[in-house]
């Protein structure tokens, strides 16, 4: 699918089911999301990480529910329970099916977004390796100068921006030292189509979850 | 709240501080593991999730005192959204519905002042924003709405406060440093 | 093709960078910026690039010749210069911007990538190569852009002999086919054969060199580079570094592999080996900044197990970049700081404010330490780590960019602090002149191999 449509879907979905109570749309939605998953072959490790991320917020919330709040509400305990792991699922069908160029290419060429705003945010995330190097090494700095840098010391933050500020400049340099004017029309190695199939899938899914919002507990 | 006021330049750098907020609070999970962990058999659980809000909200102010300019707050918080998505952060594409609304929450706090002071009076408007603005998300998304009063009062007592250390006294801070180094514009010009 | 400099003058922050210069440039033609670093060079290859003034600072004069979008540069930190995630992407990316018809893209990336000899290259995450795979890479994007101007900024500061003598050929290659080619370095050692026209830069104005000054450059730059005579160590005592099959890795490659060495107590080690051997990452594994396999060992303790927090106030690394040494933001306050958490009985506040003056850092406690000169920053950033007093520090490139004045008042700060407070220091130095009165011991990186050089000493 689309990968700009397949995010507004599952944005869709996620925003709609937020607002509402239903435990049958929220685990159809959620075994769809499953059957994508089990079509793109995830590695073990993966599943591993959908499933027990989300454990604990699920677990803290389900006993807050039904054991200390007021209605001892079994359904909607399920309910908030579902509703995360659908969020979750769902949100792994758009990232772990394509690759973040593909999704900036699309969100570029089908959603129209500014390049600058695509490219932008995918050369920041390109340097995550660096920047975990960094922050190790800002605090391996404080160390030989006697000093523990903790979450809430703000001398940690202050110099990861100045880190941040130089390579902001940097980069945004190079990337227009490779040709790249805000504004100027580009063309596409990659041309991102949208299917018919693209457009029934997004209705299609959009119809059935207020069907189900509807008609279904 | 004009786009184009944003250049490449500022979009790559608040990107890249979300992304950096992103990786020094991955030691914030653990916190937020811990205390939910402890929590949990109380029944205030759910709190886990307000006791470490202020830290997930912190790019927002950050950026907002930082850039001084409409739609700066609501991008930082987004970007570093989007950030952790391509990422593929465990709430993959949910990220960017929480992502929009602490960014809108922590935006109406800079309008709220009209943008024309950046000093404490500020500090106060976001983390009231955001706090309110936030709690109401989780009052649908979270079932707060179903929660027992006293637990509900904790949680926002909680979150409150969490939001006023973080993004109030440390953004405060980290921004009077950035200032003393003469990297952003002073708040009294 | 020619670009033609006329009457330009820019200024960053109200300090003058460039002043009134005249240079003219022909295709065809290599040039090379000579210069120490904060001589204009760099800025100069901005403003040619089209990235000055838009990115800060004021300009007045003229350019004429330089289309907007005909010169490409490349940057002297490879790791970021990329928005993308391979090289394929990236060259995609720039022809894209150019607005290339999308059925040509293949075939120019195809040409570029083959042209640089980095078509083995082209799907592996950039990332994940090294910083002279990197610079091939980037030399491709220019290729692939067709720029008529390529403007490159101390483009081999990381890179090592194999990568660099590669990315010279391309670029004489590319100079042959009537580009106009720029590189600024401030080491012009390596450059004598490609007969380059040399360019030198002081303190914002530039002139042509003749042959003859030219040639006097290069015979410096080669003297500076000789290898120092050093004694081979004969200690019995216990090491405070072991090395024992230790092996160092980035990205999967072997960068340097140790079978068993010392690295002895209260001496002064001279580290040498061309640049991108992997003396830093060296630096950054002692001090459990980078993994590494097999074992070294502190004072007989696996450096891997060690706790952080004590272990950094016995083993000191002075950074590269003086920026990254301080947590403040005035110079005041990187004293106190040290003064306070120092242990280095030396350095008394009467001595700390005498090594001040000598340092010319005196009357400037309210100075922000990032606006500083590189050269201030550095003889800061030494004089706060050796307050802090570990028993043993690792100097990286400590003396780049302090003129010999400087470097002769450090060492003097150094051997009087000595003298109190015994120190062992490590030394990464890609100069070696005026080194050799002060060390004990030359390690040597090549082939990745470590070795020590120099002969047996002979007891009299």
């Amino acid at each position: 699918m689309n990968p700009s449509l397949q995010l507004l879907l599952v944005l869709w979905i996620s925003f709609e089911v937020s607002f509402t109570s239903r435990l049958t749309a929220n685990l159809v939605f959620l075994i769809l999301a499953i059957i994508v998953l089990l079509f793109h072959h995830l590695r073990f490790r993966q599943w591993l990480w959908l499933i027990c991320g989300p454990f604990l917020p699920a677990l803290a919330l389900f006993v807050t529910i039904v054991a200390y709040s007021p209605g001892h509400d079994l359904h909607f305990g399920l309910v908030l329970v579902s509703r995360i792991y659908l969020y979750v699922m769902a949100g792994a069908t758009v990232t772990f099916t394509t690759t973040p160029l593909k999704l900036a290419q699309s969100l570029e060429q089908t959603a129209h977004l500014p390049a600058k705003f695509a490219y932008g945010t995918l050369s920041a995330v390109n340097l995550l390796p660096k920047i975990k190097q960094e922050v190790t090494q800002i605090k391996a700095a404080a160390l030989m100068r006697g000093v523990t840098l903790h979450l809430w010391s703000p001398t940690l933050y202050f110099k990861a921006i100045l880190v941040a500020i130089n390579w902001s400049d940097q980069l945004a340099q190079a990337i227009e030292s490779h040709g790249f004017v805000e504004g100027h029309p580009r063309t596409a190695a990659h041309p991102i189509t949208v299917h018919w199939y693209d457009w029934v899938l997004l209705t299609s899914g959009i119809i059935i979850l207020q069907v189900l919002l509807i008609a279904f507990p | 709240m004009n786009k184009s006021h944003f250049g490449l330049r500022d979009v790559i750098l608040l990107a890249l501080i979300g992304i950096i907020f992103g990786v020094i609070y991955f030691a914030g999970d653990f916190v937020y593991n811990a205390v939910t962990l402890l929590l949990t058999p109380l029944g205030l659980g759910a709190a886990g999730n307000d006791f470490t809000m202020g830290l997930w909200c912190m790019a927002g102010p950050l950026a907002g005192f930082m850039l001084k300019r409409p739609g700066s707050a609501f991008l930082g918080e987004f970007l570093g959204a989007a950030g952790e998505m391509f990422l593929g952060g465990q709430w993959g594409a949910a990220n960017l519905i929480s992502g929009a609304v602490q960014g809108v929450a922590t935006e109406l706090g800079f309008t709220l002042v009209g943008y024309r002071f950046y000093n404490w009076v500020t500090i106060l408007s976001t983390t009231l924003t955001t706090t309110i603005v936030t709690f109401a998300w989780d009052w649908f998304r979270n079932g707060y709405s179903h929660f027992a009063l006293p637990i509900l009062l904790a949680c926002f007592a909680i979150r409150l406060i969490s939001m006023f250390l973080f993004c109030g006294v440390l953004v405060k801070l980290i921004t009077r440093l950035l200032e003393r180094a003469h990297v952003i514009p002073n708040a009294q010009v | 093709m020619e670009y033609r400099i006329h009457q330009l003058t820019f200024t960053y922050q109200e300090q003058p960078v460039l002043v009134d210069l005249e240079l003219t440039l022909n295709s065809g033609t290599l040039y090379l910026f000579s210069g120490r670093s904060g001589s204009g060079k760099s800025t100069l290859l901005k403003i040619l690039a089209g990235l000055l003034p838009r990115y800060g600072g004021n300009l007045h004069g003229e350019i004429t010749g330089a289309v907007p979008g005909s010169a490409a540069l490349m940057f002297q930190d490879p790791s970021l210069q990329f928005a993308l995630d391979t090289p394929r992407h990236e060259i995609e990316f720039a022809l894209e911007n150019l607005a290339t018809p999308p059925d040509k893209i293949p075939q120019r990336v195809a040409d570029a990538l083959n042209f640089c000899q980095a078509t083995h290259l082209a799907d592996r995450r950039l990332v994940t190569l090294s910083g002279g795979e990197q610079q091939l890479v980037a030399l491709a994007i220019i290729v692939a852009m067709d720029s008529q101007l390529i403007l490159l900024d101390e483009p081999f500061a990381s890179l090592d002999h194999n990568h660099r003598a590669q990315l010279l050929a391309r670029l004489v290659e590319l100079k042959n086919q009537g580009k106009t080619i720029i590189i600024a370095d401030h080491d012009l050692q390596g450059y004598r054969q490609y007969k380059p026209t040399v360019i030198a830069f002081e303190k914002g104005h530039c002139h042509v060199l003749t042959d003859q000054e030219a040639n006097r450059r290069f015979d410096q730059a080669d003297e500076l580079a000789k290898p120092l005579l050093a004694h081979l160590p004969d200690e019995n005592g216990a090491p405070l570094f072991s090395f024992d099959a230790f092996e160092l890795t980035t990205n999967g490659a072997t960068l340097l592999t140790i079978d068993k060495l010392k690295l002895f107590k209260d001496r002064i080690t001279l580290l040498t080996g061309e640049s991108g051997s992997g003396k830093t990452t060296l630096f950054k594994a002692l001090t459990k900044l980078h993994p590494y396999v097999g074992s070294v060992t502190h004072q007989g303790q696996e450096v891997r197990t060690i706790k952080a927090a004590p272990y950094a106030r016995q083993v000191g690394l002075v950074f590269q970049r003086a920026s990254n040494q301080y947590l403040n933001v005035t110079v005041n306050e990187e004293l106190e700081l040290s003064q306070k958490q120092g242990q280095n009985p030396f350095f008394t506040p009467v001595r700390v404010q005498m090594a001040l003056e000598k340092l010319g850092l005196a009357k400037m406690g309210e100075r922000v330490v990032y606006s500083l000169s590189g050269g201030q920053q550095k003889k800061l950033q030494l004089l706060v780590m050796l307050m802090m007093g570990q028993a043993t520090l690792l100097l990286d490139e400590p003396f780049a960019g302090l003129d010999n004045q400087s470097i002769d008042v450090v060492w003097q700060l150094i051997e009087q602090s000595r003298a109190v407070c015994p120190q062992t220091l490590i030394i990464i130095s890609h100069q070696s002149a005026g080194l050799a009165s002060h060390i004990d011991y030359r390690l040597h990186l090549a082939d990745h191999h470590l070795t020590y050089q120099g002969e047996q000493r002979h007891e009299s």
